[in-house]
């Protein structure tokens, strides 16, 4: 009786954590809900699970025993991860069709979350060609492609930095914004697609993650979750919008 | 193109007394910094390299070139610069220790400001209408070479803001036909590499890195090998055709 109830209170306190790490790193709500379910039912339980912007509230329950275990966790601020939410997705269904152990379950969770980083310098330079595409995409020609390309190796290396600093991200967000698109003003001096290259060179900061999001949680019932996101997606846009202002009344009023 | 050289006339004459002086400050600290860095050394040639910087700003962007469309720009580019430089000195980031593995090419990029006004005279261009040691392209060129003659600790950020006026001067070289930028380019490429190569892989295990260190590092290669090849079509565009006089108006 007593190991039973240790582990509910082993897998309670391990499905909080592994739906707080998948809201965290950019996983929509629907899924987290079913991922955590499927691990539950995996061991035996039933989950019951609130997901909010900031924190989850989850109940497990055995049904023969009518043992219950409740948790409130925050959810942690990560870096939106595709692949862990991939692959700790896939680790639900393991967990269900394979039966593993808790033990197992841990230490693949652990290898996946704990799994080196994609490496800065990678992320800076495809995101310098994505966003060059983007100019490209918009219209833009070679040199201002060449332009933005470079302004946003300068603003994403700046929201790196400050990122790993611990700066407030709506600061990072306005002084990112700001920095590209000065940097990508240069190209008023050349007969090109200059506004297209300075309009473009803040791309790289739109909160698609959480847009994206924010409407399937919408779409599939989970309204308040859906309108956080959409919420704190909207604060991020000003903010970029912000940051454009301000290099827009800088170069020329004619701009804006 | 008419006004691009003017306003280089009008700034040489004017100031030429002025450059004369930051040369000789500017050469006399680098042997300083070479020969007994102290600290003192180092904060003067921080508090040098922030006046030169706003020296271009304001004296060079602001007063000589205000016939040029949207020299304000450029005019805040620099004094945004300056701002980085003034940073880097309060927090103390760039600490301007030598280092012998890249001195070769760092020498190189020391001398790189002499050989501009060189280039324009065997261009056939006379004084004051050449680039001259104290221009932007003159103290970018001068800077990359100073942070790789120190390269032990560099802030990357100002060689990002660097790396992209040399970046410019891609299209400089093409709409305002200065070959003399070429020189800029040609040179920053390999500094660049190895910039970027010493901040982000130099104490990276594969271990630690995903995709694996040689990978990423093959990426930046092939990222600079793919501004060398631009940079080598714009030269050939630049010899073999005119710029088309759609190109030039904005500036005359």
């Amino acid at each position: 009786m007593n190991e039973e109830r240790e582990k509910i209170e082993d897998i309670g306190s391990f499905i909080a954590e592994y739906s707080a790490h998948m809201m965290g790193c950019g996983v929509h709500t629907s899924r987290v809900i079913r991922s955590a379910k499927r691990i539950g039912v995996a061991f035996g339980y039933t989950v019951k699970i609130s997901v909010f912007q900031k924190n989850i509230i989850l109940s497990l329950a055995d049904k023969g025993t009518k043992e219950l275990y409740n948790e409130v966790i925050d959810i942690p601020a990560l870096p939106i991860s595709f692949e862990h939410n991939a692959r700790l997705s896939a680790l639900s269904w393991e967990t269900f069709d394979k039966h593993l152990s808790l033990h197992d379950l841990r230490s693949k969770y652990d290898r996946i979350v704990n799994a080196p980083h994609i490496n800065p310098l990678f992320v800076l330079i495809w995101v310098g060609i994505a966003n060059a595409s983007f100019c490209r995409l918009f219209g833009g020609d070679w040199h201002s492609m060449g332009i933005v390309f470079s302004a946003t190796l300068i603003g994403m290396f700046l929201r790196q930095r400050m990122t790993a600093a611990g700066i407030n991200h709506y600061i990072i967000f306005i002084v990112s914004a700001f920095v590209a698109s000065l940097s990508a003003s240069t190209s008023l001096i050349f007969d090109t697609t200059s506004e297209i290259a300075i309009a473009t060179s803040v791309l790289f900061l739109v909160p698609g993650v959480p847009l994206i999001n924010g409407v399937i949680d919408i779409v599939e019932g989970y309204v308040l979750a859906g309108f956080s996101r959409l919420a704190q997606a909207a604060l991020l846009i000003i903010c970029i919008a912000i940051g454009l202002s301000f290099t827009l009344f800088l170069v020329k009023d004619s701009l804006i | 193109m008419d006004i691009f050289w003017s306003t280089i006339s009008q700034y040489n004459s004017a100031t030429w007394i002025y450059q004369l002086i930051i040369i000789l400050i500017g050469g006399g600290l680098t042997l300083l910094l070479l020969r007994r860095p102290d600290r003192w050394v180092k904060i003067a040639m921080k508090v040098f390299l922030i006046l030169v910087y706003l020296w271009i700003s304001i004296v060079y962007y602001h007063i000589y070139c205000a016939a040029r469309s949207y020299n304000i720009i450029m005019s805040i580019y620099w004094g945004f610069l300056a701002a980085t430089w003034i940073w880097d000195l309060a927090r103390g980031y760039t600490q301007f220790e030598y280092n012998r593995k890249y001195a070769g090419l760092a020498t190189l990029l020391l001398v790189m400001p002499f050989l501009y006004p060189l280039l324009s005279w065997l261009r056939g261009l006379s004084f004051p209408e050449i680039t001259s040691p104290v221009m932007p392209c003159s103290v970018v060129v001068f800077t990359f070479g100073l942070l790789l003659m120190m390269s032990r600790k560099v802030n990357l950020f100002i060689v990002l803001l660097l790396s992209h006026w040399a970046m410019i001067g891609l299209s400089k070289t093409y709409f305002f036909n200065i070959p003399e930028d070429f020189l800029l380019v040609a040179t920053m490429i390999p500094a660049l590499y190895l910039f970027f190569r010493d901040y982000y892989l130099r104490h990276l295990t594969d271990d630690a890195s995903k995709p694996k260190r040689k990978y990423v590092n093959l990426l930046l290669l092939l990222l600079s090998i793919g501004i060398a090849v631009i940079l080598i079509i714009s030269l050939i565009l630049e010899l073999t055709t005119d710029v088309p006089p759609h190109l030039t108006h904005f500036n005359r």
